[in-house]
């Protein structure tokens, strides 16, 4: 029993360790692509939940996690995506919202109020597109400060 | 390659998936002729989420006809009169306004579509729902934004948007012409159209455009597979590679 526990630890750990292939700051984990690990008759099994149906890491997300799998010796797994329960930015752990903020992204606000500007952290901003260079985020400037920025949209 | 689909709930999300597929492709076309970047942007982020939307239908149908098929040979390996997507959303882009008003009648559409679909009796299709309705809101945040800008903005752009939606209105009725797989797996059809109508008749009256008049057109419609000349052509742009390399893997 334990051993299974120490095993699904391990894994935890492992994808813990794959970064998120557009915001390597945060791992998948951190994201909350990685929702479940099971370890059943010598077999793993990792159900992701992918952010967007049509975002384009959805391909790279399996192609990591496979990777990571295999570079520990893990010959037998199952990657098994799940749209249900929906991805939402609730997944996101404060730590992790630092993250993004730290490396310049804005991180999710409740209602996409009070959004913080990553250079100055004033919350005098405005949106410029509600459509950036990756589909979970938006274009945002700062009105104090002049920085132009990307603010991670609130999903849920 | 004559793909038969024999499950009548497949039959009913291969239409919505079809017509994501399709509109998605029509807005690649204009993947780097944007009016500015972020528009450019934007509306390459709109056709991912047709296409993600589409893959994730077509896998449901894949799983529902028993796996013959995937998600890939269903778009790639259809002929015309294989493809059940609307009318409306393989009509050409000709201008911005059109590439919007198309945009805008179709994101009302599929909002109310798949609101109803939340209730539905298959958990992956109203579990897809769910994800597909956020994502729906920004689409139609951002055509319903459109609309009003190029409605309320120059005589230039009212006219253009005037001329759009004339000619896109001919493929509204269509929209309507519900059957018997619609009304099985749809809570409530007539809703659908009442919905639709007083919505987007609402916003074309804020934008200062005038309501067309509806003609009654004599319809060979879509859930038969019949097409305006417009889709062969998309169609042969989207499956020439993978009709011209048969397995290709990249």
């Amino acid at each position: 029993m334990t051993d299974i526990q120490n095993k699904i630890e391990h894994l935890w750990e492992l994808m813990d360790q794959v970064p998120d292939p557009e915001i390597p700051v945060i791992s998948l984990v951190e994201l909350g692509v990685v929702r479940e690990i099971h370890f059943k008759d010598e077999k793993v099994t990792v159900v992701i939940t992918p952010t967007y149906t049509g975002c384009p890491a959805k391909k790279l997300f399996v192609d990591l996690i496979e990777e990571k799998l295999t570079a520990n010796n893990f010959t037998n797994f199952e990657i098994i995506t799940k749209i249900h329960p929906v991805w939402t930015t609730d997944w996101m752990s404060e730590e992790t919202k630092a993250k993004l903020l730290k490396d310049g992204i804005s991180p999710p606000t409740i209602g996409d109020k009070e959004i913080v500007c990553p250079q100055c952290k004033s919350t005098n901003t405005k949106e410029i597109s509600q459509f950036g260079s990756v589909a979970c985020q938006s274009l945002y400037s700062c009105n104090d400060c002049k920085e132009p920025f990307n603010y991670f949209k609130c999903l849920r | 390659m004559g793909i038969k689909i024999q499950n009548k709930e497949a039959q009913f999300i291969i239409r919505l998936a079809d017509t994501e597929v399709i509109l998605g492709q029509r807005l690649t076309e204009m993947c780097s002729k944007g009016p500015f970047l972020e528009e450019d942007i934007a509306i390459s982020n709109l056709a991912l989420d047709l296409f993600g939307r589409g893959e994730e239908l077509l896998k449901i149908v894949s799983n529902i006809e028993g796996n013959t098929y995937s998600a890939d040979d269903y778009a790639y390996r259809r002929n015309e009169r294989e493809y059940f997507n609307l009318n409306l959303s393989e009509q050409p882009n000709n201008d911005f306004a059109w590439v919007m008003a198309k945009q805008f009648l179709h994101d009302v559409y599929v909002d109310l579509v798949f609101t109803q679909l939340l209730k539905s009796s298959n958990p992956e299709l109203a579990g897809l729902s769910e994800k597909v309705l956020k994502e729906i809101q920004y689409s139609l945040n951002h055509s319903r934004d459109w609309m009003m800008r190029l409605g309320i903005g120059t005589d230039e752009s009212n006219s253009r948007l005037q001329v759009a939606v004339n000619h896109l209105w001919k493929y509204i009725q269509e929209m309507f012409l519900f059957d018997d797989i619609d009304n099985e797996f749809l809570e409530n059809t007539e809703l659908i159209k009442t919905e639709w109508f007083s919505t987007v008749e609402k916003l074309l009256s804020e934008a200062n455009i005038s309501i067309p008049e509806t003609k009654h057109y004599d319809i060979r419609n879509y859930r038969k597979g019949f097409h305006s000349e417009h889709l062969g052509i998309l169609l042969a742009t989207m499956q020439y590679i993978p009709r011209s390399y048969p397995d290709a893997k990249w």
